[in-house]
């Protein structure tokens, strides 16, 4: 059986093989940590210097500014919970529902040990409404959090306007970029966001590394404890390889950035033509502000499940709503979020392309899914077609 | 996902076997609600007891697809003996070992759609039976019963002992009412469910019969309006008169079965009729009287020749998860024993008087059905001494209290008989379900009407209750029927004529 076609992006991106390069000095030949003193703890330490300015150049920041992690989940915590812990008179969160669970989780900890949390709802299409996010700011809100992107739908929140919102509040935000990186332009300089999270493996770098922007002067106290890297606030040996990995990642983000959204943008679009001609198809989310690379799909008369491993069976791999909430048969909070009722929560999937994915790909799957779908609907007592 | 899916999975989600609907099938069954995500549906073709076409359909996971997949082509072509036997191991076993965890359901599921479907298939054949009772058919002279199987440890003990028996056991459960636990989804723990597993555990076939309407008009109808007409029936009775015998006699017969089993504590003595059985603190023949005789011909009651405290010692050691089970509730479609909010809520309540044996008001109630003969708490009359119900007059809407000794009687008039044996072989009565005959003589006083004389008075006879005869040693039935009125000591002794308000 040939390769198959990978449109599950937004769970993971395929490794960059100029990223991998860069990595495999740190794998092979080179031995250092990046705390000793010698000259291999020296080589390691310029790696991951390297890979700091090449992160904080990504995003418009200042290196100093740049602290790395062991991935998207725990900058989030880091930030949800050391926000908090940083201004302990301040009791109360302001949370959208529709944050990955690395944030909610986060949040809803902080919820069971006396935090007052102000969940903010989103309207159909996945948005945030400014509006109700500020009258739900109060003098004693220790932090926000609103992600820049969804990870399921894919729908795109009016982050710039939230933070300005909040630095007139005097209230840290946090964002959640994990999904946006690499296919919204970030400019730290320009957007007042306290805190930021990235993940490597999803701008095409290595799984296992990611990293959190702080805004200079915002304080942040440490949730992790051990030698002190990344000025204390992350302890932990550094992953040299991995970080190597991540800088080079957005080195390369930053420079192809345009190419790769303007070609994304072109095949999600070339999906959605060919998709929603199919009755009872439909797209999730926001039609514009959303990610180039998603479409979100509702499958009137099919479980997400039945169509993600049939389609994987004739070659096509997709996601079914969020890759973590497929474990267990619960509906996704997200989609409740938005007005779904259960059964409709069951019913979709999620196609993401990547810089690399072909429009040869692409047609070849609207082929695939539309066969699945229908055999699906054939097998299906619910859908009357 | 924590685990995956065995590749024979995706080869069914593939390639699923069976799939659709046939366009005028024998029977139709449905599986699971949308809201638990999960729904199934399966249509049979079913000729001399094959099943000749089974078609599915499937919305849900993939463990759902694939299972309903590799149980239509468990079953197609087989005989539907076999097709009732196939267990949800079966299935598993077919899409090449276990689901991965929570998603075992989807065996549930697809198991009780067909079954369901085999259910219609039969219900369709019943025809009249479901509202009219069913007569009975011809044996064959072979070892072979079908088992009424509740989910209880008795019935399933039953099923166990005529197997080892070297009967041929086919189990029936029956949809008597909507009131058995998450009998509308499949998420709930089930009694059909839960029986059917027990079935399966043991190999046997199992089937599913849908009573409702049958149960509701001859048991459940018949139940409020005796309680309206001021009587007291007894439900079980009814069952057992007119659905239980039947229905398991019918689906024998369409299986060309021999013979009916269930899970009461009686035997089957020479007459036939109903015999004592070995464990006379259990015994059930009070309950059984109105069993047709030819229908008692070709019952077996496995269980007369055990002591309860046997037959859970038989589950225990046989490793059957009935045998912690509590015993079944008097009354199974009010599972609450809350039978006059029952009542209550099928009748308008109309309030009355409350009066004494002189016509005397004492007092108001809210309705006649909330009062039985013999019934002492909650008249709301104080009185010095305790005050018994000793009449209900629903036409007059009176009811009257007495003393206690005001309850005994002498004699009951019986009507609506089902005689056994020679009613002269009659030596003793039993009027109520847990107490002990009493020496009685019988008088035939025409019109179906049978009085017996009692030397020693009686408390609490109540119209409507059970009256059941029994030889001289007290070990057979010789025939029962329902007390139509009885005449109090007093009544007897002044020579007086009927109450006012009395009614037959």
């Amino acid at each position: 059986m040939s390769t198959p076609v990978y449109l599950d992006n937004a769970a993971t991106t395929p490794l960059d093989s100029r990223v991998l390069e860069a990595m495999l000095p740190h794998l092979g030949g080179r031995r250092g940590n990046a705390s000793s003193l010698h000259a291999s703890g020296a080589a390691a330490l310029d790696a991951v210097e390297e890979a700091r300015a090449s992160v904080a150049a990504f995003m418009g920041a200042e290196p100093g500014e740049i602290f790395f992690t062991s991935g998207g989940t725990e900058a989030d915590n880091i930030a949800v919970l050391g926000l908090a812990a940083a201004s302990p008179e301040n009791q109360h969160l302001v949370v959208s529902r529709i944050e990955h669970p690395a944030v909610r989780q986060a949040a809803e900890h902080l919820g069971r040990i006396g935090y007052e949390v102000s969940w903010i709802g989103v309207n159909e299409e996945g948005r945030v409404d400014p509006e109700e996010f500020a009258a739900a700011l109060r003098p004693d809100t220790a932090l926000a959090a609103v992600m820049w992107a969804n990870n399921e739908v894919g729908t795109v929140q009016p982050v710039e306007e939230l933070a300005v919102i909040c630095e007139q509040r005097g209230v840290p935000l946090h964002v959640d970029a994990v999904q946006a990186a690499g296919r919204i332009r970030i400019d730290l300089g320009s957007v007042p966001i306290a805190t930021l999270a990235i993940s490597g493996h999803k701008l095409y770098g290595p799984q296992g590394v990611g990293a959190l922007y702080v805004r200079r002067g915002v304080e942040v106290r440490p949730t992790v404890f051990g030698g002190g890297q990344e000025q204390g606030l992350r302890s932990g040996t550094h992953n040299v390889a991995g970080i190597a990995g991540l800088g080079e990642a957005a080195r390369l983000a930053a420079e192809e950035l345009d190419v790769r959204v303007a070609h994304e943008e072109a095949l999600r679009d070339r999906i959605l033509d060919g998709v929603c001609s199919i009755p009872g198809v439909r797209l999730n989310g926001h039609a514009r502000e959303r990610l180039s690379n998603n479409a979100h799909l509702y499958v009137e008369g099919v479980e997400a499940e039945g169509l993600v491993l049939l389609c994987d069976a004739i070659g096509f791999e997709i996601g079914s709503g969020s890759a973590c909430a497929s474990g267990g048969h619960k509906a996704s909070s997200v989609l409740l979020a938005m007005g779904f009722d259960e059964q409709e929560a069951f019913s979709v999937v999620r196609v993401t392309v990547g810089k690399d994915t072909s429009e040869q790909e692409i047609d070849g799957f609207v082929e695939a899914f539309a066969t699945a779908v229908a055999r699906l609907r054939e097998l299906s007592p619910l859908y009357a077609g | 996902m924590a685990e995956r899916y065995h590749p024979q999975v995706i080869e069914h989600l593939v390639r699923p076997r069976h799939v659709g609907e046939l366009p005028s099938p024998d029977g139709t069954g449905e599986s699971g609600d949308s809201a638990c995500g999960d729904v199934a549906r399966f249509t049979v073709k079913v000729e001399d007891n094959v099943v000749r076409e089974v078609r599915y359909k499937v919305y849900g996971c993939v463990a759902c697809i694939a299972a309903g997949s590799a149980l239509a082509e468990l079953v197609q072509g087989e005989d539907l003996l076999r097709a009732a036997s196939v267990t949800k191991e079966d299935v598993q076993e077919a899409l090449g070992g276990p689901l991965p965890s929570g998603k075992e359901h989807a065996l549930t599921l697809v198991l009780d759609a067909l079954h369901k479907a085999i259910e219609d298939h039969f219900n369709r054949r019943a025809g009249s039976m479901l509202v009219d009772g069913y007569g009975g058919g011809r044996g064959t002279g072979k070892k072979t019963v079908v088992a009424a199987m509740s989910g209880g440890v008795d019935s399933a003990v039953t099923a166990l002992l005529l197997k080892e028996a070297g009967y041929e056991v086919a189990c029936v459960t029956f949809r008597l009412h909507d009131g058995e636990r998450g009998s509308r989804s499949c998420c709930s723990p089930d009694t059909v469910l839960f029986a059917r597993d027990t079935a399966h555990r043991m190999g046997l076939p199992h089937f599913t019969l849908n009573l409702k309407e049958l149960f509701d008009r001859r048991v459940m109808q018949d139940f409020v309006g005796s309680y309206e007409a001021g009587k007291t029936p007894n439900p079980c009775v009814s069952c057992n008169a007119h659905v239980k015998f039947h229905a398991a006699a019918f689906l024998a017969d369409r299986l060309g079965f021999d013979h009916v089993a269930t899970g009461h504590y009686a035997r089957v003595g020479e007459g036939p009729t109903l015999a004592r059985p070995v464990d006379e603190s259990k015994d059930q023949t009070y309950v059984l009287w109105p069993m047709p005789q030819e229908l008692l011909a070709r019952t077996v009651f496995p269980l007369g020749e055990y002591r309860k405290t046997e037959v859970r010692k038989i589950a225990e050691d046989r490793g059957l998860a009935v045998a912690y089970t509590p015993e079944s509730q008097d009354i199974c479609f009010i599972p609450d024993g809350n039978y006059r909010s029952f009542i209550r809520k099928k009748v308008a309540a109309e309030p009355g008087e409350i009066v004494d044996s002189g016509g005397e008001v004492l007092g108001r109630h809210a309705g006649v059905v909330d009062f039985t003969i013999g019934q002492r708490r909650g008249i709301g009359v104080s009185a010095p001494r305790p005050l018994y119900v000793t009449e209900v007059r629903p036409q007059s809407k009176q009811v009257v209290v007495g003393r206690k000794q005001d309850l005994e009687v002498r004699e009951v008039r019986v009507s609506g008989m089902n005689w056994f044996l020679d009613p002269s072989e009659a030596r003793a009565v039993q009027v109520r379900y847990n107490s002990v005959p009493v020496e009685c003589e019988i008088e035939d006083a025409g019109d179906g009407e049978w009085i017996a004389h009692l030397p020693e008075p009686v408390a609490g006879v109540a119209p409507g209750q059970s009256a059941v005869f029994y030889t001289g040693d007290g070990q057979r039935v010789v025939g029962g029927g329902v007390v139509s009125r009885s005449r109090p000591k007093a009544t007897v002794e002044s020579g007086g004529g009927r109450a006012a308000g009395d009614i037959e």
